[in-house]
Parts: C-alpha cells; sequence; structure tokens
C-alpha cells in the first residue's frame, strides 16, 4: 500500500517541460544584464568625477590665492602702523631733547643777579 | 557530452551555456512549478536559477555537481520566495500543474495529490518535491535544504501522513528509508 502511494506521489510530480522557447528568453536576459549597464555605469559616472574634480581645483586655487593676498595685506599694515608708531615716539623723543637743551642754554648764557655779586 | 558542454560553458562558449541550459531546463523549471504552482513565477524563478549558473560556472565541478547544484539553488530560490511572498494567486489547477492528460496512473488521484502538496510549508514541500519527483535520498536532502537528516525524515513522515489522511489511505506504513 506504501508503494502504491508513493509511486503515485511520483507519478503526479512528474518533471515537465517549460514553455517552448525558455532557452532562448535565458540566453536574451543574459545579454540585456550584460549589455545594458555598460555605458550609463561606467562612463557617466567618469565625467561627472571629472568635472568634479576640475571645478575642485579651480576652487582650491582660488581659495590659496586669496589667502596669501589677505595674509600680505595684514603685513603691511601692520608694518605701517609700527612705523608710523616708531616715528612718532622719535619724535616726541626729539621734542623733548630740545627742551631740555633750551633750559641749559638759558642757564647758562642768564646774566648774574645781584644777590650773586655781593657774596 | 555533459562533461564538453561544461567545459565550454565555463571557456564562455555561448552556445555550449544554451545546450547547457536546454539539457537542465526541465529539472530546474519542474522544481520550480511544484514549489511555486504559477506558471509564470515557475518560468521567472528558472530563468534566474540558470543566470546564476552563468555567474557561478567557475564553482561547478562536474555534470552530476551541476545537477545537485541547480537542484539545490532552485529549492532553496523558491522556499524563499514563498516565504517573501507568500503563496502565488492560484491558476486553474490543471493549467498551472499539468500533466494530467499525460498522466500514466489515476489523473484524478494525481490532481488531488498535487492539490494537497500546496497545503504544505515551503520547507516541507521542498523535501517532498526532491524526494518524490528528483529521486534524492535524505542524507542528499539534508545537504541540499541545509538541514539535518532527521529534520527531513520528519518532514517525509509528516507530510506523507498528512497526505494520506486527506486522501483517505490507510495510514499505517512507512517508507524504509524514514523509518526510525
Amino acid at each position: 500500500m506504501t508503494e502504491e502511494f508513493e509511486r503515485g506521489l511520483r507519478g503526479a510530480l512528474r518533471p515537465v517541460d517549460p514553455p517552448s522557447g525558455f532557452a532562448d528568453r535565458v540566453l536574451e536576459r543574459l545579454d540585456r544584464q550584460s549589455v545594458v549597464p555598460v555605458e550609463p555605469r561606467v562612463w557617466r559616472p567618469r565625467v561627472r568625477a571629472l568635472q568634479r574634480h576640475w571645478y575642485s581645483g579651480v576652487a582650491l586655487a582660488a581659495s590659496v590665492v586669496l589667502a596669501v593676498v589677505a595674509v600680505n595685506q595684514l603685513q603691511d599694515e601692520r608694518s605701517e602702523r609700527e612705523g608710523l608708531e616708531a616715528r612718532r615716539q622719535l619724535i616726541e623723543a626729539l621734542r623733548v631733547t630740545s627742551e631740555k637743551l633750551d633750559l641749559a642754554y638759558e642757564a647758562v648764557n642768564r646774566p648774574p643777579s645781584t644777590d650773586d655779586a655781593g657774596v | 557530452m555533459a562533461d564538453e558542454l561544461l567545459v565550454k560553458a565555463r571557456a564562455g562558449d555561448r552556445a555550449a551555456f544554451a545546450g547547457l541550459v536546454r539539457v537542465h531546463q526541465r529539472l530546474v523549471y519542474s522544481v520550480a512549478l511544484r514549489m511555486l504552482a504559477q506558471r509564470e513565477a515557475a518560468e521567472d524563478l528558472a530563468q534566474e536559477v540558470f543566470l546564476q549558473l552563468h555567474r557561478s560556472l567557475e564553482t561547478i565541478e562536474s555534470p552530476s555537481h551541476l545537477i545537485f547544484w541547480l537542484q539545490k539553488v532552485t529549492a532553496n530560490r523558491s522556499i524563499d520566495r514563498l516565504r517573501r511572498e507568500g503563496s502565488f494567486e492560484a491558476a486553474p489547477l490543471e493549467e498551472a500543474i499539468g500533466l494530467a492528460a499525460t498522466s500514466e496512473g489515476d489523473p484524478l488521484f494525481e490532481r488531488e495529490l498535487r492539490r494537497q502538496l500546496l497545503e504544505l510549508n515551503p520547507a516541507a514541500r521542498a523535501v517532498m518535491v526532491l524526494r518524490y519527483q528528483e529521486d534524492l535520498d535524505p542524507s542528499d536532502i539534508a545537504l541540499a535544504l541545509d538541514m539535518s537528516i532527521n529534520t527531513v525524515k520528519s518532514h517525509l513522515k509528516r507530510s506523507l501522513a498528512m497526505l494520506r489522511q486527506n486522501l483517505g489511505a490507510p495510514l499505517d506504513g512507512c517508507p524504509e528509508e524514514i523509518a526510525g
């Protein structure tokens, strides 16, 4: 009885052929998979990558030039400020020295007073 | 012949690969059809199996290895698809399952057997298809479906009992290879 039942199972599960043209459809699908992705997936991203790198390079170079110019400008301004400050200090020193020389000159050339003559 | 086709297909010969498809399409399509019970879904899955084979040709060692590889991949892909998408909308039974007209046994009994097989869960259905359609031993089924041999025997025992009960066949008796 068991064998008969298993024979029935094997009969019910007898292999069947696929619809005609099955192998051709597999090959068509294989061709589609191997051909379609080539153009967009390989070239377009590379072109975009090159464009992106080109723009990035220009932007980087411009940034470096601007930074160098800005640093030079700041250094020039600082040097000018320091020069003006040194000049102002020199003029002040000369003015003080001149006043002291005037006082000394007056003291040397002043005529002797009467108090001095009586001594 | 099969060995020559395999060697040439591995070397990139398109005609040889087409030959391999023609030789094995019946096996792959039948397993997919018994599992999914829907003609379009079965053809789609069978095509995917051959596309995967094309990518994996380097790993196929011999014609017998190729047959086992196809049985294994088809069964596992079918189980995955059934678990992912659930059972497919049932087509008219004889259109989907076919063969009643060419059957040598009782067509009504065999049709009812096929209908009852669709009531099994995907793993149990795969075990039954590999055992009674592909004639694999329980040990080979265990290898193909990554199960223990006891799990395979348990599936076979329970599925046969269920089928017998639903078909009104006597419940006693069990094939020797799955007894114990």
